[in-house]
């Protein structure tokens, strides 16, 4: 996902916030009784497709119960002996040339 | 108890964004289907570890959790803050995983917070304490908090899958709200810093790691420090392992941070205890570092004003800013840093203004806060 993020240049919005996203936050806010049984009898009584259908959905959007790591961890190593690479990231050191670096900023 | 308004949520994704900001918000939320098509169902011993830590530091909200735990109802009460509170995190997550959401309560308390965390202090899911104490309560300097009582004690370390450390939080209030950023300037790099873990191993497997991370670092920078935290006897822990956390620091001030933990694996995930005889082996002293300063390296080329680990928790202090507009600049927007921002959209009602910047391949986010005010302290 997150490199698919950094070469679509226009719709970061959408990506976000986007209409296929809002349905698949399922935050509806509702009253609810304390009793709260009518939630739970409609619960009961769905029809056996419907239910599947409804976690088909869930599940092509995202898995909701994905586990919650803040870590950033699926990079995939670059070797930094490349001297290509070196050169793309000089002038992010102090070391490396500050006219340009100016620049990028 | 009359009608409450609960706001629905499904899954255990994000379990702990969720949580932080409905208890921020004062939204009673209701989790459901937790887990509830797997082999082993519910919530998972970290997660209920974090609602009992909540209740600690916040007075009269009510947890109700059905038998089976798929099912989660809360509903959030005043963050009151505390002394000396002591917090067990068991040993499914590391110390990381609670201080991420802790802080954010910790500055929104009656009074300030002091306690002390017991378990995994360095592990590979969640930041480790190092990170921490280097990294991110830097960040909250950005959004006006005062620096008196903002720190991080390692007393013990513990690494998995015993365990065994020991550190002691401690969080100000602010005295009524943060403060907005306007935070794009990321600098050039200017020195390198890192601390580096070594329990119940070798004290030499430290020098073997910082020997590899400097060789990566010496063909783009000199300033390489890299210090050396080695733990025996109780102050070890009682598993052995090792790692490397590191941060890169630029003119402009801000700090990148990677950090790379090895250890043996959890008993439940491999069948290590039967058979003793043939231990799983760790990724060498040598690879550790080499992987650690890689990453680094990859997360200075992002070229963001915090690293990747850190965007959810920037977002979140955005959002939770006075009335004033907020921008910052980061890399890649990370899978979290996405999911945060639709929580915050969910829970605070702010949306962010997202806008790549194509000469420098990061993004611009622009957002006006929330007005997340200091109400528990008023009301004192």
């Amino acid at each position: 996902l997150a490199k698919t993020v950094s070469r679509q240049n226009g719709n970061l919005m959408q990506l976000v916030y986007g209409p296929s996203v809002i349905a698949s936050t399922t935050t509806s806010q509702e009253a609810h009784d304390s009793s709260e049984s009518d939630d739970s009898d409609e619960d009961f009584f769905m029809p056996k497709g419907e239910r599947t259908k409804q976690l088909n959905e869930n599940l092509d959007v995202d898995n909701i119960d994905m586990e919650d790591i803040s870590k950033f961890n699926n990079i995939q190593l670059k070797d930094w002996s490349d001297e290509d690479l070196v050169k793309s990231i000089r002038d992010r050191f102090v070391t490396g040339d500050w006219s340009r670096a100016a620049q990028r900023g | 108890m009359g009608k409450t308004s609960y706001v629905r949520l499904k899954g255990s994704r994000q379990f702990r964004q969720r949580l932080l900001l409905a208890t921020l918000s004062s939204t009673p939320i209701l989790v459901e289907d937790i887990r509830s098509d797997d082999t082993s169902p519910g919530l998972r011993p970290h997660e209920v570890s974090l609602l009992r830590l909540i209740e600690k530091v916040s007075d009269d909200c009510t947890v109700e959790i059905n038998e089976t735990g798929t099912k989660l109802r809360y509903k959030p009460g005043v963050l009151t803050g505390g002394k000396y509170l002591v917090h067990d995190c068991g040993l499914t997550r590391s110390i990381g995983y609670f201080l991420e959401p802790l802080i954010l309560l910790g500055l929104f308390g009656k009074k300030p917070l002091s306690i002390r965390l017991k378990g995994i202090t360095n592990d590979s899911k969640d930041p480790s304490v190092d990170t921490f104490r280097t990294t991110t309560l830097h960040m909250l300097k950005r959004f006006g908090v005062p620096l008196e009582g903002l720190e991080l004690k390692i007393e013990s370390r513990g690494a998995p899958p015993l365990g065994g450390g020991e550190v002691v939080l401690g969080v100000p209030i602010v005295p009524n709200s943060l403060t907005a950023a306007h935070w794009v300037d990321e600098g050039m790099v200017k020195s390198i810093r890192g601390v580096t873990f070594s329990t119940r191993v070798s004290p030499q497997i430290a020098n073997r790691m910082i020997y590899a991370a400097r060789g990566v670092f010496n063909r783009f920078i000199p300033d390489v420090h890299i210090f050396t935290d080695h733990r025996s006897g109780p102050a070890g822990g009682r598993s052995p392992g090792y790692g490397l956390s590191l941060v890169a620091e630029t003119t402009s001030g801000c700090l990148i941070s990677t950090d790379v933990a090895v250890s043996y694996p959890k008993a439940d995930e491999t069948d290590v205890m039967e058979d003793s005889e043939e231990k799983p082996e760790m990724l060498p002293p040598e690879d550790v570092g080499v992987q650690a300063a890689s990453m680094l390296l990859g997360e200075i080329e992002q070229g963001g004003v915090v690293d990747s680990t850190h965007q959810g928790l920037l977002f979140i202090l955005c959002a939770l800013c006075p009335p004033d507009v907020s921008k910052v600049r980061v890399g890649k927007l990370t899978p979290y840093g996405i999911e945060t921002l639709r929580n915050i959209r969910d829970f605070l009602g702010v949306k962010f203004v997202i806008k790549p910047d194509p000469t420098t391949n990061t993004v611009i986010l622009n957002c006006v806060g929330c007005g997340m005010k200091n109400l528990s302290r008023k009301i004192a």
